[in-house]
């Protein structure tokens, strides 16, 4: 590793009109695991990251809240990395560490100070190889997740809404069951079933590994190779594939929160994968609704009519299928019902009218503000890289995905309002406050 | 599982192996040479109307950022509080020139924001739009259109977010422990209520803008895609015509500590978990000699990292949370807290207090180890590293060294101070600052679940006092706990489960006669207890002293009664006989008009769930209290009036016997106002030695 000298001031030399561009190189070790490397000389800090393909959705029906439990038992400890050492380790070489799980992959990552990018290969490769799974481990992690849950969902206002949502929106797909799961069903699991399931799926050809930020990409490919490939490759693992007939009827559901006064109305809809175009359009269909005070939604309800404290429409974008969802809690008297008319009026409007010119190129300004935020720190572009390789199956669009929003057309944002936001194919939950117990 | 410090040696022996393909993974890698820091600093400028702006290029990204900062003093708006927020609210919605949906539709239209609040604001867009984000945002924070209709609508949603916030525990144990630790009439310790939002009214909000949002002690940040020859023509342009004011100055209260370590409890009825934070005030500032012992102090304590003493303790060894830390920031204006806190589980309250404060004893009376103190420095190098990736870093540091009087060379010095600081430093900051022997303890949860072991927490060979607080930090007495009924728990349902677990209705509706004899001791005196009841309603009371002969004598014969202490004789008055004629003698239950009985709540008796009825009669409501497990009647409460002044008269039921197949209570305790009657029953017969001759 070469000594690093930073100046702040380098960053006063003018940029390249390419610089926004994130450049990157990718192979394959002999054992399936994905590598790539992004070089960034600019700050003396690195990123280290493995995301697996397994999420919630990869569950099996009777253990959900596996996949989660998982991404706090491989901090245990693995063979060379001693029981609730992890932390320390990264602590005192100045470095910061997460991880965190969604319906369709676990992501962990450290970031170290430049001179420390070793480190942290050895402990991603530990960690991949053999993490210590024991029933000390299991019980200890155990309590600490039902306490997350107490924390995020139980006594958190309006924290239940996602899971009543997915359990109306998903009957066959596993995304009808939470990231968190079932404390039931984590406190019936065995030793085998969790040993079981790392064999499964923390196996190198299910996973990708980023490394990003002051590195030498020769060096760092033999870091890589000394670490990562003598890892036995695994058996191939078998994707999620379950179809979902289509709403055609809407249903409606009911949720008392004791957390909160001010009750909720949510209305949602299944949407397609977010590899789709249509989930594109989708978002833009969101960001005209709800996206800023001069979107359609806050002007109408929280500005002029009054009727909403709070209003908003937005996708949760997910690898088999989507969510779409509005949002409202009501303002005053407003009665839920009446906050559910007026969205689906701007809804229709959107499915019938064309967005005016000013609208669209609002729109591309938005995007591209996005665009230019999403790759401005070192963490945020590996995670960015390793969910385009993994979960959309093409790590170029870290750069051209604003090249898809550039060619969405007025007449596809309308055309896509119009097949995906019906009334007839959606749910919808009033979510409620906890009734008080007569006296 | 080994884990071992690198020496050169396997340095050397791991390059080999690299070679070699074989790699001994048990050797941690070391790290490389540490990387070298430079600390830039960003160029400024002054107003004339005392703007101060500062500017941080940086040509990575196109795209700028603007931070305005008001350095006003915290102050106290009293009855009117929520002022400054409400004016926060009122700012950024246009000009006096520029309508607000215009304005909302340019912002959104560049793809920008502009957000702006009491202290000041922030902005951002694509470096091509900088002139007019500029020009937007100066406009619309020097020229605000403060008009009644935005008003009246922030005003609803202030009243609306107040409401929403009530249930939640977080907010309202953090609203307690800044009143209590700060005190009411402290900047800090005030809270927004709906009394204080509805007393604001819009000249308020225009008074509150003209005294505070002036330029004199305001900083404006620029960083990003942007040169600062165009910056300072840009800001001088849209900026100058801010006009000077002077904030006014207040002095701030001083906050007080209390004498002796206490808890602060407030009832939540429908907790899963407590939130626990244990704080005392102390004076901290930046540019104190202890600041870097006491950061690295709080850090070893409960600094966000699993490693901390608080996390190792009640999350990684006894699971009890998902997380426990400690906070101690700076504060130039005022004192700050240092607070220790958590949220756990109710059942675990108790135990969770017991073991933050051990941990703080642990810190203020051991040493902390070299190798944790070696740690810990690590990770305040590690993070200041991670810190250069960012160019706010170093507008941070300038802003900081301005607004808190540091030396210029605070940031170039911070490492060699931290890297200075002893293990003897931390013990005695950790007595300075951590104050484990004057701390409130203010508990967030569900008193029915947690109270009756917190009033048994020992510290220091003594109990510490519960002292117990409403949602808005007032003093309240204890509350009494009632837990939410289980489902199909009717006033119908608890009477007949009383029925069946004492024999059955139908056996104990064919009682004829009950005889009683046994003890009551009345202030220390044990006198001899005989009760007769004749069915329907005839009963006979005798106290006799073993010495005296007959003490007291209470009956009535279905008609009439008196009752007779020693030589006077008094009658039952009407109203008693009424009552009296009424009740079923034997068991009240079976004379109960069920619609009057109504089922309460469940609450507890002597520990254990109760079922509460209310029975509604001409005078004074009885309520009656059955056990949940048993079935059997535990207590009955009523209020008398006794000698002008209203007395509560409840009587607690035990140790129930069977005699011929029904179970009887064979203890009675009455309380009755300030005296207790205690009824032990020796023998019972049923339906036999009992004549209409007892009666008179």
């Amino acid at each position: 590793m070469k000594k690093s000298i930073i100046y702040l001031a380098s960053l006063l030399l003018p940029v390249s009109i390419m610089a926004q561009k994130v450049t990157f190189e990718e192979y394959d070790l002999d054992n399936g695991l994905h590598v790539v490397l992004h070089q960034d000389n600019a700050a003396p800090v690195v990123t280290t990251s493995v995301m697996y393909h397994v999420g919630a959705k990869d569950e099996n029906p009777e253990r959900t809240g596996f996949a989660h439990f998982f991404e706090h038992l491989l901090f245990e400890g693995t063979e060379n990395i001693g029981r609730g050492k992890w932390m320390g380790i990264v602590s005192s070489n100045g470095g910061k560490v997460n991880a965190n799980t969604s319906d369709d992959r676990t992501y962990y990552y450290e970031v170290f100070p430049s001179n420390n990018l070793e480190l942290g290969l050895w402990m991603e490769s530990e960690r991949m190889l053999h993490p210590v799974i024991e029933k000390i481990g299991v019980d200890t992690q155990n309590e600490v997740v039902k306490e997350e849950k107490r924390l995020r969902v139980d006594n958190s206002p309006y924290g239940s809404f996602q899971a009543e949502i997915k359990k109306l929106l998903f009957s066959k797909h596993p995304y009808r069951w939470t990231t968190i799961g079932s404390m039931d069903h984590l406190d019936a699991a065995t030793l085998e079933e969790f040993q079981a399931f790392n064999k499964k799926f923390y196996v190198p050809n299910n996973a990708v590994l980023v490394v990003a930020g002051d590195l030498n990409i020769n060096k760092t490919k033999k870091m890589v190779e000394k670490y990562f490939g003598s890892i036995p490759k695994g058996k191939p693992v078998p994707r999620v594939s379950v179809k979902e007939n289509p709403i055609l009827t809407e249903k409606k559901g009911k949720y008392n929160d004791p957390n909160i006064q001010i009750p909720a109305i949510i209305t949602a809809y299944r949407t397609p994968s977010m590899k789709s175009r249509d989930a594109y359009i989708l978002n833009m269909v969101s960001t005209v609704l709800s996206d800023g005070k001069s979107s359609r939604l806050y002007k109408k309800l929280v500005d002029e009519k009054k009727m909403a404290l709070q209003v908003g429409a937005f996708g949760q974008n997910l690898e088999d299928y989507g969510m779409y969802m509005t949002f409202g809690m009501p303002l005053g008297d407003t009665k839920l019902e009446d906050l559910v008319k007026e969205i689906d009026e701007e809804i229709v409007k959107i499915q019938t009218e064309l967005i005016t010119d000013r609208e669209f190129e609002k729109l591309q300004n938005k995007y591209e503000n996005q665009f230019v935020n999403a790759n401005s720190s070192i963490e945020g572009i590996a995670h960015s890289l390793a969910t385009y390789y993994l979960l959309y199956g093409d790590i170029n669009l870290i750069n051209n995905e604003i090249d898809i929003y550039k060619s969405i057309t007025k007449e596809e944002i309308r055309a896509i309002a119009k097949k995906y936001l019906n009334p007839n194919q959606r749910v919808q939950l009033e979510y409620l406050p906890k009734e008080e117990t007569k006296k | 599982m080994k884990t071992k410090i690198l020496s050169l040696l396997a340095l050397v022996f791991m390059t080999i192996t690299t070679l070699q393909a074989q790699v001994d993974r048990s050797i941690q890698p070391a790290p490389g040479p540490a990387p070298k820091i430079n600390i830039g600093k960003p160029q400024s400028f002054i107003l004339s109307n005392g703007l101060k702006v500062m500017v941080v290029e940086n040509h990575k990204l196109p795209r700028v950022s603007l931070n305005l900062r008001l350095d006003n003093p915290p102050v106290v708006d009293g009855d009117k509080a929520g002022v400054s927020d409400l004016t926060g609210a009122m700012l950024g919605k246009g000009s006096k020139t520029i309508t607000k949906d215009v304005f909302n539709e340019e912002v959104d239209y560049m793809g920008a924001s502009i957000n702006l609040g009491a202290g000041g604001g922030f902005a951002t867009s694509l470096s091509k739009y900088f002139n007019r984000l500029v020009a937007l945002m100066a406009d619309t924070a020097i020229n605000p259109n403060f008009t009644q209709e935005e008003f009246d609508k922030e005003k609803e949603k202030s009243l609306e977010n107040i409401k929403s916030e009530e249930k939640n525990i977080k907010s309202v144990s953090r609203r307690v422990k800044n009143l209590l630790a700060y005190g009411k009439n402290h900047p800090y310790g005030e809270y927004v209520s709906k009394e204080t939002i509805t007393n604001v009214t819009l000249a308020d909000v225009n008074k509150h803008y003209q005294n505070y949002f002036v330029p004199d002690n305001a900083y404006l940040v620029v960083i990003g895609d942007v040169k600062f020859d165009e910056v300072k023509e840009v800001i001088t342009e849209h900026f100058s015509n801010w006009r000077k004011g002077l904030a006014p100055s207040i002095s701030i209260p001083n906050a007080k500590n209390v004498q002796f370590t206490q808890v602060n409890f407030i009832d939540m009825p429908d907790a899963v978990q407590s939130e626990i934070t244990v704080v005392n005030s102390v004076d901290f500032k930046m540019n104190d000699s202890d600041y870097h012992a006491a950061l690295i102090a709080n850090k070893i304590l409960g600094g966000g990292s699993l490693e901390s003493m608080l996390n190792q303790n009640l999350r990684e060894a006894h699971g009890w949370t998902y997380g426990a830390g400690s906070s101690l920031r700076p504060n130039k204006d005022t004192q700050s807290l240092f607070t220790a806190s958590t949220s756990v589980r109710n059942a675990v309250t108790d135990s969770a207090v017991v073991e933050i404060l051990n941990e703080i004893n642990h810190i203020r009376t051991k040493e902390i180890s070299a190798e944790k103190l070696k740690d810990i420095k690590a990770q305040y190098l590690g993070s200041f590293v991670l810190a250069m990736e960012k160019p706010e870093t170093i507008s941070r540091y300038a802003l900081n060294i301005e607004l808190n009087k540091l030396p210029a060379n605070y940031y170039e010095t911070f490492l060699e101070k931290i890297n200075a600081v002893t293990i003897a430093d931390v013990k005695r900051v950790a007595n300075k600052y951590f104050l484990s022997n004057n701390s409130r303890i203010i508990i967030a949860g569900k008193g029915s679940d947690v109270v009756e072991n917190l009033e048994k927490i020992m510290y220091n060979g003594k109990k510490i006092p519960v002292k117990y607080f409403d949602k808005y930090g007032n003093p309240t007495t204890k509350p009494i706990f009632s837990k939410p009924l289980p489902k199909g728990i009717t006033a119908q349902s608890v009477i007949d489960t009383y029925f069946k677990a004492i024999g059955g209705k139908n056996v104990v509706s064919k009682i004829k006669t009950l005889g009683f004899s046994g003890n009551m001791n009345i202030m220390g005196q044990s006198m001899g207890l005989s009760i007769n009841k004749m069915n329907p309603n005839k009963r006979a009371m005798i106290l006799t002293h073993p010495q005296a002969g007959v003490v007291m004598k209470q009956v009535f014969d279905g008609e009439a009664g008196y009752m007779m202490q020693g030589p006077n004789k008094r009658p039952m008055s009407a109203e008693d006989i009424a009552e009296a004629k009424n009740k079923n003698v034997m068991f009240e239950e079976l004379s109960l008009d069920m619609s009057k009985v109504t089922l309460e709540s469940m609450t507890s008796v002597k520990g254990e769930d109760a079922y509460k009825l209310k029975v509604t009669g001409s005078g004074e409501p009885e309520y009656r209290y059955y056990s949940a497990k048993s079935g059997y009647l535990v207590k009955t409460e009523t209020t008398k009036e006794a000698q002008g002044q209203k007395m509560t008269i409840s009587t607690e039921y035990g140790n129930y016997t069977p005699t011929s197949g029904i179970q009887f209570p064979f203890s009675m305790t009455t309380k009755q106002g300030p005296q207790t009657f205690g009824m032990i029953i020796k023998k019972a017969t049923v339906n036999e030695g009992v004549t209409e001759a007892d009666f008179k």
